[in-house]
């Protein structure tokens, strides 16, 4: 027994020691002084290792951004609360992190301030500020901007997710919200959205709400969206959270099983909500991204509408840091940092589903490149706003 | 007189852990050029947190229990803090507030055990349930989002290591005092050690649970008042992974699960900053974060199985 | 015990349950068993439960916490359908693999805890940083994705929870009642020193006990993925939420294995806790409420367990 022992602390020994030298290679660095030819490590705050937009952001960045500029990723780990967003900035800070691009939001404002108190740059890759956030912090030297879809954006991709199933005649509607009922604004807007173009559509009103006066309603219920009729439309169902437990997923599949209920919307994470559950002829809307999985649910007629964000989208944001730290920051002529707004990739068939994904999911040639980001280096505000407008598919083809 | 001098080496064993790592980090820190200073400022700020509620926790864990709910309370008392804050604008009050509703709860879970008679790890579970509800209904009676927050400003100038470790000196050398230079050390350890044999001896081990709860309490309640120095946006995820951190630290620092005679006050602190320092070598290897994990994993259980090599039983322990 | 007062002890708390969840949703104007689905719901969230509480329940009862059975789960079921999907295979043999894997990660949890002599809090803890950091891994953090395969995803019927929570059911009471295994677990468990010096082999029992806890979590992970129809990836102990589920069935089943075999009283708690599951989807009780009522109910029931003899000379009186 103790020669049992003693073998398995070598072993533990052996695979410390192994491990941290294998790890240990030292990034590249040069000593020019032309600022390309040193290593430039961007922190990445994230609150969501898991999910498949996620990883696809991340790929985006390893696998591609990397290899063709010399930059050096951190990631953060998964980011839950305002408290470790800071721990997570003062590691970046650290470990020499030149600049940071932020997934996550738990306490935005205190990360700005962080980040310009200590000299870093620092970007909202996915999302934008509030008005008032934007006021206050537009002129921050440090602060490079938001580029990302706006709360305008979300609500419209949650509207023409609903009005691309009301114009095909389908009035009964079954709905998971997600993090509604955790006031993630984002989730909030999407819902409004598809509540709108069935006040639109149904010719009735949410709760006596209509258009963007439903983002309050839902906000004044605490995140909640009600069942009901609007109009000639109804809700028959609606999940929220995120519980992973037996009751929720009970809800799920009561809602996806309801002989009421034609079409499932998904706010997002659709695909984990519904699909597993979602009986053969009714439809299914989701706004998420494109991965291998989300192409083959559409090929099996699974899901049939996806408002998805591409990996590139977050290509933009990357330039607009990299030439802050180059020392060319983006600003428009007021001084100000960027505040651009970007949409969605939409699909409703499988063909458009696969082609946006092989563009997407390249590693050699993704939907941004580095030729064209390159153009994006020291480029003016309106030269950078007029890129970041131009995100649909074709138009980046072109 | 070997197996005397074996027995110190292996029980200063986390200590030389901790000390190992710190060195590694260096090593690491020169090899990738990280800033050093910086570094050091951070794993102090990043471990007090933990290194304060765990110190209190040691009094919990003599007694050869386990408290699972230690991270829910003191989200409660953060939240409640930060409620009393922005009634009354007062720092001292906040702070009051924290210890106040840390030690409340720990006096409830201990008086809930002895009262009703519970095991004190069933009743931290129950009470884990319960104070998790109490969050989202204090947050939803709040009624500002999902989140409650008090101006930074108000803490900011509280914000720095030197008042932290000034803090965590002070709980310190309080429970330094009472673990090593009072009885009440002693007879926690005895309690926790041989139970039988304690309360044949005529102690009342119904009230050193209670005292250790309160001790553990108010590690509680300092680390949610310096949750919201640190971050004073406060939701339903904070301090989400300091129950789990303390049971780490605790046990990375040396000290026996089951409580009793080898319990140290000082495991706590080292534990934590072990914890944080691993954390800081994996941060700069840049690791991906399942093979990150699994490292820590490993590094974890050796570091304790050495540490716990003079602390075996021909029986399995449980 | 008079059988009559054994029958009244063993079905009382299900009962009970199940008559106040009927009270309540008729209040409301909803009939609870509506439909084969509500049915369905019923039995899997039974299924899943009953799976756990007896993963947990016997290395917990033998004061072994383990933290690791989440990520058992997890890492098991992750492996089979990835297995399963490469293979075009059925779901009988995903099944079959993730009780495999299953009880090989067990035995290799079992096998380290026997090997360092830590304390099984410390190995549970380590080991499922390690399963959920495997798994991460190997799926590149995707996790895996059932959803559209209809042969896997069809497993979700009655008669296969059913069989599920039979074969569980009927394993665990021979293994544990009728083997010489299960006579040394019994005793080892009330007499640990006592046991091992009049030979009973510890070490295998416990490696043993692992292993059987492994098999049901695999079997549990299984159930979880052709039920949801996705795998999703758990990071810094975020596996371990799984185990939360079984404690009030556990303490439940403690209670009504004094009238009947325990097992079957922590599969009578499976099924309280299943109907208040059912409650809650059929009435959309949202989550926040859902966690006061359950904290509400554990900490009622705990007390009155602990307090049974006081409160009877209190009513007595």
């Amino acid at each position: 027994m103790k020669s049992v022992k003693k073998f398995f602390a070598l072993c533990l020994s052996l695979l410390m020691v192994f491990t941290l030298t294998a790890c240990s290679q030292e990034s590249g660095g040069g000593s020019s002084d032309d600022p390309s030819q040193k290593t430039v490590k961007i922190g990445v705050l994230v609150s969501d290792t898991t999910s498949a937009e996620a990883l696809a952001f991340k790929a985006y960045y390893e696998k591609y951004i990397q290899s063709v500029y010399n930059v050096e990723f951190m990631y953060s780990d998964e980011l839950k609360d305002a408290s470790a967003e800071q721990s997570a900035i003062d590691n970046f800070i650290a470990n020499n992190c030149q600049a940071i691009i932020s997934f996550a939001s738990a306490d935005r404002p205190a990360q700005i301030e962080k980040c310009e108190s200590e000299g870093i740059y620092y970007a909202v890759a996915t999302g934008t500020l509030t008005d008032e956030q934007y006021e206050k912090y537009k002129g921050y030297a440090h602060y490079v901007g938001a580029i990302g879809p706006d709360l305008a954006a979300e609500y419209q991709a949650g509207y023409d997710m609903a009005k691309h199933f009301l114009d095909q005649g389908y009035t009964k509607f079954g709905m998971f919200t997600g993090a509604s009922v955790y006031y993630t604004e984002m989730h909030i807007y999407r819902a409004a959205g598809m509540l709108a173009a069935m006040c639109e559509a149904g010719k009735g009103t949410y709760e006596g709400a209509e258009g963007m006066a439903i983002v309050g309603k839902i906000m004044g219920e605490g995140g909640n969206v009600n069942p009901g009729k609007i109009g000639s439309v109804e809700v028959n169902g609606v999940v929220a959270g995120y519980d992973f437990d037996d009751a929720w997923y009970g809800k799920l599949t009561a809602v996806a099983n309801d002989p009421n209920v034609e079409v499932l919307l998904a706010v997002g994470s659709g695909q984990v909500a519904f699909a597993g559950f979602k009986p053969e002829g009714k439809m299914l809307g989701d706004i998420d991204c494109y991965t291998a999985d989300s192409v083959g649910l559409m090929e099996k007629g699974t899901l049939n509408y996806l408002a998805g964000k591409f990996s590139a989208s977050i290509g933009p944001v990357f330039a607009a840091t990299l030439s802050a730290v180059y020392g060319k920051p983006v600003r428009d002529n007021d001084g100000n940092a960027l505040a651009l707004s970007q949409g969605y990739w939409v699909a409703d068939n499988a063909e458009d589903a696969k082609k946006y994904y092989e563009v997407d999911s390249s590693t050699t040639e993704p939907a941004y490149t580095k030729e064209m980001l390159d153009t994006l280096i020291g480029a003016s505000y309106d030269d950078f706003a007029k890129f970041v407008a131009a995100y649909s598919f074709e138009e980046i083809q072109k | 007189m070997k197996k005397e001098l074996r027995e110190k080496l292996l029980s200063a064993a986390p200590l030389a852990g901790m000390i190992l790592l710190g060195i590694l980090f260096l090593v690491f820190a020169l090899i990738k050029d990280i800033n050093i200073p910086y570094s050091m400022k951070n794993i102090l700020n990043q471990s007090i947190i933990t290194m304060v509620v765990a110190t209190g926790a040691v009094y919990i864990y003599t007694l050869g229990a386990f408290d699972i709910s230690l991270g829910a309370s003191m989200c409660v008392s953060a939240l409640v803090g930060a409620m009393a804050y922005n009634r009354t604008g007062s720092v001292a009050v906040m702070l009051g507030v924290c210890v106040g509703c840390a030690v409340l709860i720990s006096l409830t879970s201990s008086l809930l055990a002895s009262v009703f008679n519970l095991p004190v790890f069933v009743t931290t579970i129950a009470m884990l349930s319960l104070l998790n509800a109490l969050v989202l209904v204090l947050i939803k009676a709040n009624g500002t989002g999902d989140v409650i927050q008090i101006p930074a400003e108000a803490v900011s100038k509280l914000n720095t290591v030197g008042f932290k470790l000034l803090v965590f000196l002070l709980f310190f050398g309080l429970c330094v005092l009472t673990f090593n230079f009072m009885k009440l050390g002693r007879q926690e350890k005895f309690v926790g050690g041989n139970p039988l044999c304690a309360q044949l001896s005529g102690l009342n081990a119904k009230k050193l649970s209670v005292i250790g709860f309160v001790m553990a309490g108010l590690g509680v309640g300092l680390g949610a008042f310096l949750t919201i120095t640190y971050a004073p946006t406060l939701s339903r995820n904070t301090a989400g992974s300091i129950g789990m951190d303390v049971i780490i630290s605790i046990v990375f620092g040396g000290m026996p699960v089951s409580g009793g005679a080898r319990s140290r006050i000082y495991s706590a602190a080292i534990g934590a900053l072990s914890m944080t320092l691993l954390s800081q070598i994996m941060l700069m290897l840049n690791l991906n974060s399942g093979i990150g994990q699994m490292v820590k994993a490993a590094i974890f259980i050796l570091v304790v199985f050495v540490s716990m090599l003079n602390n075996r039983k021909t029986i399995l322990p449980r | 015990m008079k059988n009559g007062k054994k029958l009244a002890g063993t079905l009382a708390i299900p009962v009970i349950v199940f008559a106040a969840c009927l009270l309540i949703s008729s209040a409301q104007g909803i009939v609870l068993f509506d439909s084969l689905l509500s049915w369905t719901t019923f039995v899997r969230a039974a299924a899943n439960t009953v799976l756990v509480t007896f993963a947990l329940s016997i290395n917990l009862n033998s004061g072994r916490f383990d933290f690791s059975i989440g990520s058992i789960a997890l890492l098991s079921s992750v492996i089979s359908s990835m297995i399963t999907l490469k293979t075009g295979a059925g779901p009988l043999a995903m099944l079959v693999l993730s009780v495999f894997f299953g009880c090989l990660l067990g035995l290799l949890s079992g096998l380290l805890y026997v090997t360092v002599k830590l304390p099984p809090i410390i190995v549970s803890l380590a080991v499922a940083l390690f399963y959920e950091g495997f798994a991460f891994t190997l799926t590149g953090g995707h996790g895996v994705t059932l959803a559209g395969n209809a042969e896997i995803l069809g497993f979700g019927t009655i008669p296969n929870y059913l069989l599920v929570i039979l074969t569980a059911l009927v394993f665990m009471v021979i293994v544990y009642d009728h083997t010489r295994f299960g006579y040394e677990y019994k005793a080892l468990l009330s007499g640990q020193k006592v046991s091992v010096s009049t030979g009973i082999n510890e070490v295998k029992n416990a490696v043993l006990c692992y292993v059987i806890a492994g098999g049901l979590m695999g079997a549990q992970g299984f159930i979880s993925a052709t039920n949801n129809g996705s795998i999703t990836m758990a990071l810094n102990f975020g596996s371990i939420s799984v185990m939360f589920l079984a404690f009030l069935p556990m303490f439940v089943g403690g209670f009504i294995g004094r009238f009947t075999n325990d097992k079957l009283g922590y599969l009578l708690g499976a099924l309280s806790m299943a109907v208040i599951s059912l409650i809650y989807v059929r009435l959309n009780v949202s989550s926040s409420y859902q966690q006061i009522i359950s904290a509400v109910l554990m900490v009622s029931f705990l007390i009155y367990l602990n307090n049974e003899g006081r409160l009877k000379q209190i009513f007595r009186h």
